[in-house]
């Protein structure tokens, strides 16, 4: 099985020209964790992940303190938001390298891909680089565990 | 002569590499130490044996048992417990914290590197100003000017008073009494002065001050049990430090007996401790060594002795003052290591003529010390805590340091100078 037949093929994604504002409101209009960001054309330019977006209101000690256990109330943080400029700047400053796969791509190496990446979802190009599909990991998870169901008959 | 051009030419463009970073510092030493051998060999004025002997081994052997102290308590957790404690204890009151949080640096400093206790500590002081919702800014750099102040009354606070003390033959208790009294008025004047120049900052009383009663100390604590032992080793040592002289102790003996009897009782993994161990402060100060070993085995600095001596034909109270400025001038612009180490053969060999040179060891100490306080790159903890808080939303600039940093400077500096011609008689014995 290749990754095109599970993958979905209506794809959420974003233009190059919006603002980061507007990649909010996709990704919480459609609750989805990943915004491929598009060209005219429709080819695939980068990423937009959930923690992007979150990281612009993560406080700063976030990234520099190793273990947060003990630190029991985050305080003015809790109600801290990203600044007005913050989020009225293009999508494409907070975007991503991303890793994609083709079409005819295996799923067993679809799925390790995402492994070693830490991925969670991942896009799909056609021979053109045009983007036609995403399949998250439970996606390519669910069609490699079907195909043990059908094709390893039971003994017992 | 030409092994004394040779051999000044080789040290200055090392200190040219070292000053302009044009080169890291230790590959800049390692050449140049290298070098000053291989020409001293050449034209027969310096040789492997007399570089080595050239090489402190007790400054080296101070530093790296202090270094592996500390290598053993940094991940106990131990310096993020002493910031928890200090911003619980303020209870969110902005003159509170950043008296507690100077204190505590400073005292940690005192003993330990202060390069690691800001490390360790201006993580959480983020953090707390984080969920307090007021700038870190005035405390991380209170942190950083206060510590290296701090640092200088005592031996092992400070890599030039190491030096220095090893130079001179000071003892841990030579700094308790003729360093410690000045830095105190020091710290508090500049305690007393940070105050005034963030009282605008610190005048923001946060709304919500009692979030920081819900931070808990204990659990930023990961390993009691070995923060505890590597303590009392600590204790240890700071008292055998005391009783250096009855008993007939180096420094270095007593700083690397602690870290033996530290590693036999934390059982640590050596190569984690041995990691944490800043091999290229260790490697740059041999370096340093070997170089200025060559300029005196080829009489450059036997010249500018005589050279000086002349100029010591003013009264030495000046000669004191002058040259704390003139180290606390260099040390705001550069490393203040390297000028520590050039200056003290000077100093060895006027004292070889006849002079007494304790006033200008004193004199030396307070301005390397003092004077890194006046630029963003004047010492390595300020340096550390200006990359920090570049990872934040409010870096500290070049421009913020000189506004705030250099009075700073100026201040510990005078106060300094005026303690030091009024307790003058004290400084020559």
């Amino acid at each position: 099985m290749e990754i095109r037949d599970c993958m979905k093929r209506k794809v959420i994604s974003i233009p190059a020209t919006a603002t980061v504002r507007q990649a909010a409101a996709l990704i919480v209009e459609h609750r989805i964790g990943l915004l491929p960001v598009v060209d005219k054309q429709g080819k695939l330019g980068g990423v937009i992940r959930l923690g992007d977006l979150l990281a612009l209101e993560l406080p700063d000690f976030f990234n520099l303190l190793p273990d947060l256990d003990f630190v029991h109330d985050f305080g003015a943080v809790e109600t801290a938001r990203p600044s007005p400029e913050e989020l009225d700047r293009p999508v494409t400053t907070l975007m991503q390298p991303v890793t994609f796969v083709e079409e005819s791509c295996g799923l067993l190496r679809a799925y390790a891909l995402m492994e070693k990446h830490n991925l969670y979802d991942l896009p799909v190009v056609s021979d053109a680089d045009a983007l036609v599909g995403i399949a998250s990991r439970v996606d390519i998870a669910a069609a490699i565990l079907s195909d043990w169901i059908t094709a390893t008959p039971s003994k017992i | 002569m030409i092994a004394q051009i040779a051999t000044a030419l080789i040290f200055l463009v090392s200190l040219w590499l070292i000053f302009s970073e044009k080169l890291n510092r230790t590959i800049a030493g390692l050449c140049g130490a290298v070098l000053m051998v291989g020409l001293g060999k050449l034209l027969h004025f310096y040789d492997e044996t007399q570089a080595v002997a050239a090489v402190d081994f007790n400054t080296l052997g101070l530093l790296s048992g202090m270094m592996i102290l500390v290598a053993l308590l940094e991940p106990t957790g131990f310096f993020q417990f002493l910031a928890v404690w200090a911003g619980r204890f303020s209870r969110g009151r902005p003159v509170r914290l950043l008296i507690l949080l100077g204190t505590v640096t400073t005292i940690v400093s005192m003993f330990l590197d202060n390069v690691t206790t800001v490390v360790l500590i201006a993580p959480v002081t983020i953090l707390i100003c984080e969920i307090l919702g007021v700038n870190p800014m005035p405390y991380l750099m209170a942190e950083a000017l206060l510590s290296d102040t701090g640092g200088v009354s005592t031996l092992v606070g400070d890599p030039p008073n190491v030096l220095i003390a090893s130079a001179a033959g000071f003892s841990f208790n030579d700094f308790l009494t003729h360093a410690l009294p000045i830095v105190i008025v020091a710290w508090l004047s500049a305690l007393w002065l940070l105050r005034f120049l963030f009282r605008r900052e610190l005048a923001v009383r946060p709304p919500n001050a009692d979030v920081v009663l819900k931070l808990n100390p204990r659990e930023s604590l990961d390993d009691p049990k070995t923060a505890r032992r590597v303590l009392i080793v600590l204790g240890g040592t700071i008292l055998l430090f005391f009783l250096e002289e009855p008993l007939d102790l180096s420094p270095a003996l007593v700083a690397l007996g602690a870290a033996a009897v530290g590693l036999v009782w934390v059982r640590p993994n050596i190569n984690d401790v041995l990691r944490r161990i800043e091999w290229s402060v260790l490697v740059f100060f041999a370096a340093l060594f070997v170089m200025v070993g060559g300029l005196e085995a080829s009489g450059v600095l036997g010249g500018l002795v005589t050279l000086l001596e002349k100029l010591y034909a003013i009264p030495p109270m000046l000669f004191g003052l002058v040259l704390l400025w003139f180290s606390a001038g260099l040390s705001a612009f550069v490393d203040n290591v390297p000028i520590t180490i050039a200056l003290i053969p000077v100093l060895q060999g006027l004292e070889s003529h006849g002079v007494n040179v304790q006033p200008l060891w004193w004199a030396l100490a307070f301005g390397a010390g003092f004077g890194g306080n006046g630029t963003i790159i004047g010492s390595t903890a300020n340096i550390v805590v200006a990359s920090i808080s570049e990872r934040t939303r409010t870096p500290i600039t070049s421009k913020l340091w000189n506004k705030r940093g250099l009075p700073v400077m100026l201040v510990t500096c005078t106060v300094a100078s005026v303690l030091y011609l009024l307790l003058y008689p004290l400084f020559t014995r």
